[in-house]
Parts: C-alpha cells; sequence; structure tokens
C-alpha cells in the first residue's frame, strides 16, 4: 500500500454509542473500535487471545469488553481481568489484547499507525460527523482521484484527508485505508448550514464517481508519509 | 529450573505433558512455546519427534489446564491422539 505511518480515521464519532463496539479494517488488519460505559473509544486488535473469536462481537460490560465466545473480559488497557470458567484465577498479566492510541478528532475515531512514526495526532477541529462511505477501489487511487481534482475540487490538506466546499457547506474527509482494494471515506461538516441528508446524498454521488472514474493518467502509487496532517 | 512469573497464584509441582500423534515437530514445538508464554507457564520442552511430544510445564493449575487444552488442539499441521500426565495436580 501506498501510505505510511500516520493517524488514520476509522469511524464516526457518534456512530458508536457507549456501550457497543464495531469491526472496521486497516491496511487489511482486523480491528475493533469500542466505546466503554464512561465514554472513552478504543480501538485495539480485533481478535479474543483465547480462541480468536472477534472482539467485536462481543459485549462491552462497563469499562470492560467480553468475548462473545467464553467472556473473557479486558479492561481499557487490553488486560484479561476476568475468566469466567476460572472465576478465582488470577489472570496473568501475558493475557492481553494488543492496543493502538487513538483519540477523537474533528467528529472522528484515529488510529494511530505505525507508532511514535506516526507524528502528531489530528488536530480537533469542530465537526459535525456526516456519514462514511465505503468503497470497492483501492485507497491509493481513491486519494489520487481526489487531489487530481477528477471527482470535483478537493483540497488536499495531507496524503489521507481532504477538504471541500459545497453551496452551503464546508467538508473535511478522511482517507481510511480500508483493505487493498477497499476504502473508506468519513466526512464531516465543518462549516455552513446545509443539511446533513443533503450531504448524504452528494456523498453517495461521490462514492459512485470514485468507483467509476478511470485510473488513466494518475501517477503511479508512491508512498505517502502520515495519513492526517 | 522451571520458574513461573504469575504473582500470587497457588503454584503446583511441574507438570510432564506427553503428547502423542502426528506432528511437524517445529510447528508444534512453537506452538506449545507461544501457548505457555500466553499463559505465563514456565516450559522446557523435551523429546520431540513425529510421533512423540514431551513437555514440562509448572504455573497454577488452572492455566496448565488451560495449557493442555491449548495444546489439545494443536497447530493445523499437527493432530494430537493422546495426551498423558505424569504428574498429577495435587
Amino acid at each position: 500500500m501506498g501510505f505510511a505511518a500516520g493517524w488514520y480515521a476509522l469511524a464516526l464519532g457518534d456512530g458508536l454509542e457507549p456501550g457497543t463496539s464495531a469491526g472496521t479494517q486497516l491496511f487489511d488488519k482486523e480491528l475493533v473500535v469500542w466505546r466503554d460505559a464512561s465514554g472513552a473509544s478504543h480501538v485495539w486488535e480485533d481478535r479474543c487471545p483465547h480462541r480468536g473469536m472477534r472482539l467485536s462481537f462481543g459485549f462491552v460490560r462497563g469499562n470492560h469488553i467480553a468475548c462473545l465466545y467464553h467472556g473473557w473480559q479486558y479492561d481499557e488497557a487490553g488486560q484479561c481481568r476476568h475468566i469466567p470458567a476460572h472465576p478465582t484465577l488470577e489472570v496473568p498479566e501475558t493475557i492481553k489484547v494488543p492496543t493502538y492510541a487513538s483519540v477523537e478528532a474533528a467528529g472522528m475515531i484515529w488510529v494511530r499507525w505505525d507508532g511514535e512514526a506516526a507524528g502528531q495526532p489530528p488536530a480537533d477541529i469542530a465537526a459535525v460527523p456526516v456519514r462514511s462511505l465505503y468503497l470497492d477501489r483501492e485507497p491509493e487511487t481513491v486519494a489520487q482521484l481526489l487531489a487530481a481534482g477528477r471527482a470535483g475540487s478537493f483540497e488536499t490538506l495531507s496524503p489521507g484527508s481532504f477538504a471541500t466546499a459545497l453551496e452551503g457547506a464546508d467538508l473535511f474527509l478522511a482517507l481510511q485505508p480500508y483493505a487493498a482494494e477497499r476504502t473508506a471515506l468519513h466526512i464531516a461538516r465543518t462549516g455552513g448550514d446545509l443539511p446533513l441528508k443533503d450531504i448524504a446524498m452528494w456523498a453517495e454521488e461521490l462514492r459512485a464517481s470514485l468507483e467509476a472514474l478511470p485510473a488513466a493518467g494518475l501517477a503511479p502509487a508512491a508512498r505517502q508519509a502520515g495519513a492526517a496532517a | 529450573m522451571l520458574r513461573s512469573n504469575v504473582q500470587g497464584s497457588t503454584l503446583n509441582p511441574p507438570v510432564t505433558m506427553v503428547f502423542t500423534g502426528h506432528f511437524r515437530p517445529e510447528s508444534f514445538a512453537e506452538f506449545v512455546r507461544h501457548r505457555a508464554a500466553r499463559l505465563s507457564l514456565a516450559m522446557r520442552l523435551g523429546t520431540v519427534n513425529d510421533n512423540r511430544v514431551e513437555v514440562a510445564v509448572e504455573g497454577a493449575a488452572d492455566l496448565v489446564d488451560m495449557f493442555e487444552m491449548a495444546c489439545s488442539l494443536g497447530p493445523i499441521d499437527c493432530l494430537v491422539l493422546d495426551i498423558h500426565r505424569n504428574a498429577e495436580r495435587q
């Protein structure tokens, strides 16, 4: 893939209620995004260390997430704290889910990819989440189509984030390299008062364009540094 | 000497498990090492060949039981037919 270390949006913040979880992918890696009862969001590897079940199928219990399969519970740091079949067992620290640093900014949940090389997290600009689009197209191609103005006029803020203006709305778009041939675009309104349903309809048209536009003439995918400004 | 890094758990004497079946030795050995590390068990491999793997483990009894269950499944390229323990839980 042509993207490097950076912060990537994985979901709209208001799409994840406290006490719920959702599965997603970044560079084909399966991740769970979940929000605990106190409202804090978390991004982890989507795999229970016990039997490999996706934690996104599990249940949030207070500030723990429990695996659907055998009920192993993990705290906010990913540490297993309770095994129902062995309720008195002091669970060893080695039973832990790999976690990723994450923040909420611009109405979206972002994950830090590739550790310290990712740089600073995205700025928390005021934004109203609108919707997420999932496209059957390579992330590099989608980014280049946007940057080249093939699907409308977009300002490239970083290799993975863009801005555009509609009549009555300023928009911020964050690209999620979901998989080799699948891309998510998360859209938030940063200005104006155009109704969200109108922006959502525009977004549907944008998705159709981005999936249909020819890639001819685009530069070969080059490694791009940093996803978010 | 085997040493477990589990703090405050009830430890039992080392248990030697003998797995018999059909193994790719290096695959099963790596599987055993990974599962023992995940469960914070001290582990020492003994005989490892195509039909027999001997493993000595030490740690909390419940975790030793979990280790046995995990290894009974084994990696996809190995088939465990039988497991025998030479020391039972106290």
